[in-house]
């Protein structure tokens, strides 16, 4: 039997359904947030997520913390980074050239050791199992942000595999809150106009409705027509913006310099996501479970995410856009430095690291230290809830001053418990 | 009939003395004076006929009305031809089927559809079947009556396996309380409800102990169960003390069933059988139990829960919010008129078309969603709340609108579109109104519904009309339910002949019926 | 065929930390083991109950993965591209001679003869030395991909064989310092999303040099791997695909070592998730071994002494996986060894 609610260190404060009960009443609107002023001022700075969720675990012994010449440190060297004094593994010479741009946190240790909760527990920033189902840090930002002012959806998924509206990323918010996947780059269905009638007609059929809906609007309370205006309006934004994902569009040059494959594509139409104004970009790569081989398997991981990773940094830095973009690479937890018999590592969420950049984060530094074999941390440790509080920071967004209103009950973007993490943020 | 219902405002402000006074009316004279008493400040209107007509169609039949039957109504002058409309909705022979699909959105949350479990919905409307036979009949399914054994629908469906679980056992328990009786006890599963005083740990863990032996009996072809007896107490402990705890089977706010203790062996009534794959009868049959105990008078929170989720579906807003909700410190908007409606629904042995067709009697059912400036929050009912519709009752109301026709197949793989486009997903209640990007893309781009206005009689129809105003009021009427106001009117002829010049496909009047029928206005019950 | 009878342990040789894999020196009583801490471990296996650990070799900066051994002289070589000759059979390792980055990385394979020791690794790249003094002399280039495993004809030192990670197996005319043939096992690998999976683990020549042995595994997936364990077997003279032959089940995933037997038999041994792999006898026209052990798990090497008569199977102890943390009794995190199998082959009659 499965726990639905396994609040083993449930620590709600118990805030009252009185506190909150006004909140309730508006069910059909976009409501449920206690502070509306407070997303209505973040669409004006158009802060933008790229998060690039590296499924199933890579090693943080062959990327971010190597260590060399110890019992288990694996057979890669180390490399000099742009940042001295800083080494990185062997298996990822692009991102040494941009390390001046990152921020590495060394020091994470985090709760699950299994996929299916360790996604979730990270995903949601939900340490302690609060009982309610969290939402996604882009189902999060999606809600406390709003799309950006380019109306394209506010949360977009690039993975391999199927695509459509992903609802159960959003948790309590609701469906709405979802994802737009874009399945292994593809748009979704039914973004062409049917066949015969012309985009003049589309513009006319469209302004016919649209004063029907603004005749209705007028005489009734405002929350059902906003929804379906934004809707229509987000869905025309995204035919309208179908060169996004015509990969003609694409030089050969910038396919190379992501890399010929699956992760470098994604990449690609990450970016171009960020730069058409979508607010938070999913890339998604899966296949990083290296309980076996697991040398071998990072050895050809490593440099394809090398790869694309530090193209859209560069990319992203040369066009100006890390100072509102924040990007975060990072898996649902690290691997055991211990290797096992078939020359693989297992799952630790004990001690490992993950890269962020831009959005003012500190450039070019390095957080939290593991002890000399990488078993564990050996500085402060970080869990997920610091890193949402980071994140949230850095986006604008005071979780002391914002929370959700689920059903009444008023629950924290971000855990009580945790706090920023100070040396990251400027 | 309705001049008796024009109260002064004035005169019903002393609420307690006139409900006592009204002891005698009907329901939903009661219902509006109760309502009526809370009002401040303006108040919209009644809405009109047409309106009426729309939701009331809506409501009973799944579907918005036909033209003709449209024109007829607004033509009567009949005083009470509302009443008569409801009547004549609720002997519609599609009745049934609605408000089956609605119990079974409602029941099941989409997590999947069952013809056998729809049957028994359907059947139970068609033969008014009180609520709490039912209820009876979904908590403990009889596998010999062919007529209600899909009810176990509820159980098997929960008892699958789900995601990477063996079965949802916990969201079984947690539904036996949220849709019978109102109460959400998940997040009482291992401690006390951490900000509802009223939950208790072992709440959960006495509805656990009722449904917690049930399986699924593969060995048959419709939906049933297979339970086995229940030996002994649940015992838990909170995670908080891990103080350790057990219960039997109990209801909130009853006295537990005492476990009777039979001799190894003796357990069964009749014991399961390998050859014949019959699962056996426990004795001590807790659902059962459950069946007898918790559809019952002594239960208030039973007959409260299911006047509240009624009233929910008729009036858009729930006496209690959340539904699964009612504890002490979260109390209905109108208390008095929950008491009301709940005893009156046990004294009329849990009638729910009596029930429905007194509600669709009040002032507050018939009120407009069309604001009067500050009409209050829609716990107030000054001002009627717009509500979802279902992707049934869309899907039903463009097929009315365009008069498109579909054989049975190409109905069921339409429907399963609608259902992808526009149900919430799996577990997800659908409560609120609920555009989606989705949805928005498949009204806008998807050829199903070009192809209803192509292939449907609605354009051919109007293509034969000789003037385009009367084009214009037909697919007004096929579409919104309503005549176009003048501005519409004024709009849509402009609209047509700017348009005429264009090449066959691009139909103006195709465009304008399309127009309408992608509208917020059509798209909620208002 | 002769009555094959099962080998015997004669002991176990427990090495912590974990060893890459185990070989006997060609004179038989030596066995050495490159180390994951960069050490090449000796013991004096003559005493076949008792065997007596000698002083490692020491001179290497990181993984050791390949030791072979001629004429009283070890050749190794480690993950940092370092290879190393030194005298293995005095009482104390003695250096002859050493290349610090003899390729740009992972050296992952040796092979000898009397005038030269080929290297290959990460870099894409064959190392000619001589095995003498370390001179460079020359290099193969053709491979682009990372280069597994390599050996040289056993009666032709003209010729070697070179796989690597996407199963493209190369014959060179070491003279010529050119390819001769490319030979198509790519059954042995697969592209999985991000990641190169599988390649030519191990090479090995039947004792007349007419076919090679490409071994690895037939792979499903990436991340935790799955597949059949796989031996392709060509023949030199005209690079055609004469069989293959499947080893086990998918779980036991790649044949690390393999050799022909005299007996006209494969003995192999498998690696797959952890506590599965095993050492295996299969007849080449049979579908199934006629003898696998049990015992051992995880097994990594094969090496044959010189006679024939005793075996050395690398493994892993059981429980070596889990995820998350786990302590010893001290509190110590714990890491994994290899427990080194001595076996004595029946000799047939």
């Amino acid at each position: 039997m499965n726990n639905l609610c396994t609040p083993i260190d449930h620590v709600l404060s118990r805030r009252q359904l009185l506190g909150a009960a006004g909140a309730t009443a508006g069910t059909l609107g976009l409501g449920g947030l206690l502070h509306p002023a407070v997303a209505e001022q973040m669409k004006r700075t158009e802060k933008q997520v790229l998060f690039i969720w590296i499924d199933g675990g890579m090693s943080q012994l062959e990327s971010w913390d190597p260590k060399p010449k110890t019992r288990f440190g694996g057979p890669f060297r180390t490399i000099p980074t742009s940042v001295t004094g800083v080494h990185v593994s062997e298996l990822m010479p692009r991102t040494a050239k941009i390390m001046h741009h990152l921020a590495v946190i060394r020091s994470l240790h985090t709760q699950d050791n299994s996929h299916s909760r360790g996604v979730n527990r990270v995903q949601r920033g939900d340490p302690k199992e609060r009982g309610v189902t969290y939402p996604l840090f882009g189902s999060a930002v999606a809600k406390l942000m709003g799309p950006c002012s380019s109306g394209l959806p506010p949360y977009v998924w690039v993975k391999p595999g199927s695509g459509g509206f992903i609802h159960a990323d959003a948790g309590f918010l609701g469906p709405k809150y979802g994802a737009l996947a874009l399945g292994d780059g593809q748009p979704p269905e039914n973004m062409l106009l049917p066949e015969g009638i012309t985009p003049e007609a589309d513009r006319q059929r469209n302004a016919m409705r649209e004063f029907v809906n603004k005749r209705y609007a007028e005489r009734r309370r405002p929350g059902v027509s906003d929804a379906s205006s934004y809707v229509f309006d987000t869905a025309r934004t995204l035919m309208s913006r179908s060169e996004l994902f015509d990969p003609s569009t694409v030089t050969e040059s910038e396919r190379e310099r992501y890399g010929d494959h699956e992760l470098g594509r994604h990449m690609l139409v990450g970016r171009r996501m960020l730069e058409a104004g979508v607010r938070f970009v999913k890339v998604n790569s899966y296949g990083w479970d290296t309980h076996g081989d697991n040398f071998n398997g990072h050895a050809s991981l490593m440099p394809r995410f090398d790869q694309a990773f530090s193209a859209v940094i560069e990319d992203l830095a040369d066009r100006g856009m890390l100072d509102n973009v924040l990007v975060i690479a990072m898996s649902e937890f690290g691997r055991t430095p211990r290797i096992n018999g078939h020359i693989g590592r297992d799952h630790w969420p004990e001690a490992w690291s993950l890269a962020m950049a831009g959005c003012g984060l500190h450039k070019g530094i390095v957080i939290g230290k593991t002890n000399e074999e990488g078993t564990f941390v050996d500085s402060e440790e970080y869990d997920m809830g610091h890193l949402f509080h980071t994140w949230f920071h850095a986006l604008g967004i005071d979780p002391h001053k914002t929370e959700y209103v689920n059903n009444g009950q008023p629950l924290p973007i971000a855990h009580d418990d945790h706090s920023p993490i100070k040396e990251v943020l400027s | 009939m309705f001049k008796r219902l024009a109260f002064s405002v004035c005169w019903i402000s002393l609420a307690v003395v006139s409900a006592a006074l009204l002891a005698d009316e009907p329901l939903h004279v009661r219902i509006d004076a109760l309502i009526q008493s809370q009002f401040k400040g303006p108040v919209s209107d009644l809405c009109d006929d047409a309106t009426f007509m729309r939701r009331a169609s809506l409501d009973f039949v799944g579907s918005i009305p036909n033209v003709s039957e449209l024109r007829a109504f607004m033509a009567s002058e009949e005083v009470d031809k509302r009443e008569k409309l409801i009547d004549r909705l609720l002997d519609d022979e599609r009745h049934p089927r609605h408000l089956a699909n609605q119990f079974n959105i409602m029941l099941m949350e989409r997590r999947g559809e069952h013809e056998q479990w729809l049957q028994f919905l359907t059947d139970a409307v068609a033969k008014n079947k009180p609520w709490d036979q039912i209820v009876r009949e979904i908590l403990a399914p009889d596998p010999s009556d062919e007529q209600s054994r899909g009810s176990a629908f509820f159980y098997t469906k929960r008892l699958e396996r789900y995601g990477q679980n063996p079965d949802d056992m916990p969201g079984l328990v947690r539904d036996v309380g949220r849709m019978f009786l109102g109460i959400d006890v998940q997040c009482a599963q291992c401690h006390d409800h951490l900000f509802v005083d009223d939950y208790k740990q072992a709440d959960w863990q006495g509805l656990f102990a009722f449904v917690g032996s049930t399986g699924i009996d593969t060995a048959k072809e419709f939906p049933a169960i297979t339970e086995k007896p229940l030996l002994k107490k649940i015992e838990f402990a909170s995670v908080f003390d891990a103080q350790p705890m057990s219960v039997g089977p109990r209801l909130p706010g009853l006295t537990e069933f005492a476990i009777p203790e039979f001799a190894k062996g003796e357990e069964y009534a009749v014991p399961p059988d390998r050859k014949t794959k019959e699962p056996g009868v426990p004795k001590f049959s807790t659902t059962k139990l459950l069946s007898q105990q918790l559809p019952s008078r002594e239960l208030p929170a039973f007959s409260r829960n299911a006047v509240n989720r009624i009233w929910w579906m008729m009036m858009g807003r729930g006496l209690v919010e959340p539904l699964d909700m009612h504890h002490s410190d979260n109390p209905p908007s109108h208390p008095e008129l929950l008491d009301l409606l709940g005893e009156a629904f046990v004294e009329h042995q849990y009638d729910i078309r009596w029930l429905v067709r007194q509600l669709a009697l009040t002032r507050t059912y018939a009120r407009s969603s069309v604001t009067t400036g500050a009409s209050g929050d829609s716990a107030s009912y000054q001002c009627a709340t717009e509500r979802r519709l279902s992707a049934e009752q869309l899907f039903d109301s463009i097929l009315q609108a365009t008069g498109a026709t579909l054989t049975v197949d190409q109905r069921d793989d339409a429907l399963k579109r609608f259902r992808d486009a526009f149900a919430n997903p799996p577990k997800e209640p659908e409560l609120e109104v609920n555009p989606t990007v989705k949805g928005a893309l498949f009204l806008l781009n998807d050829d199903q519904i070009q192809r209803f206005l192509r292939e449907g009689d609605l354009l051919h129809r109007v293509q034969e009309m000789s003037e385009a105003r009367q084009q214009v009021e037909e697919i007004y009427l096929a579409t919104l339910s309503r005549m176009p106001s003048d501005e519409e009117l004024r709009l849509a002829l402009e609209f047509i002949p700017v348009d005429k010049s264009n090449v066959a496909g691009n139909d103006p009047l195709h465009h304008l019926a399309w127009a309408l029928l992608a509208s917020t206005e059509f798209f909620v019950n208002h | 065929m002769k009555e094959i009878l099962e080998p015997v342990e004669q002991c176990v040789i427990t090495v912590d930390p974990q060893v890459g894999s185990a070989h006997f020196s060609e004179c038989g009583r030596f066995l050495l083991a490159g180390s994951f801490d960069g050490r090449v471990r000796r013991w004096d296996v003559s005493d076949p109950q008792t065997p007596r650990e000698l002083e490692a070799f020491t001179q290497h900066q990181a993984w050791v993965s390949p030791v072979v051994t001629r004429d009283g002289v070890a050749f190794s070589a480690d993950s940092w591209g370092g290879v190393a000759a030194w005298r293995y059979d005095a009482d104390g390792p003695q250096t002859l001679w050493s290349v610090e980055e003899a390729h740009d990385g992972w050296c992952r394979q040796l092979a000898i003869t009397k005038d030269c020791l080929a290297t290959c690794g990460r870099d894409q790249r064959i190392g000619l030395w001589n095995p003498a003094d370390g001179n460079s002399i020359g290099e193969l280039q053709g491979h682009e991909n990372d280069i597994y495993s390599l050996a040289f004809h056993p009666s032709d030192s003209n010729l070697l064989a070179s796989g690597d990670a996407k199963g493209i197996v190369k014959i060179w005319d070491l003279a010529a310092r050119r390819c001769l043939r490319d030979l198509d096992a790519s059954l042995l690998f697969t592209l999985h999303r991000l990641q190169d999976v599988g390649g030519v683990k191990c090479l090995t020549f039947d004792a007349t040099g007419e076919r090679l042995a490409a071994c690895g595994t037939k792979p499903k997936n990436g991340g935790t791997v799955q597949g059949e364990p796989t031996i392709m077997i060509f023949d030199v003279a005209t690079g055609q695909l004469k069989q293959t032959l499947f080893v086990g089940p998918s779980k036991d995933c790649y044949v690390h070592e393999m050799h022909f037997h005299s007996d006209g038999y494969i003995m192999a041994v498998t690696c797959g998730a952890a506590g599965t792999g095993r050492l295996l006898f299969q007849k080449l026209d049979a579908e199934k071994p006629f003898y696998a052990s049990k015992k051992l798990i995880n097994c990594h090497s094969l090496s044959r002494s010189p006679d024939g008569s005793r075996l050395a199977v690398t493994t892993t102890n059981r429980n070596s996986n889990g995820n998350g943390r786990r302590l010893d009794d001290d509190g110590q995190y714990e890491g994994n060894t290899t427990p080194i199998h001595m076996l004595s082959m029946p000799q047939s009659e």
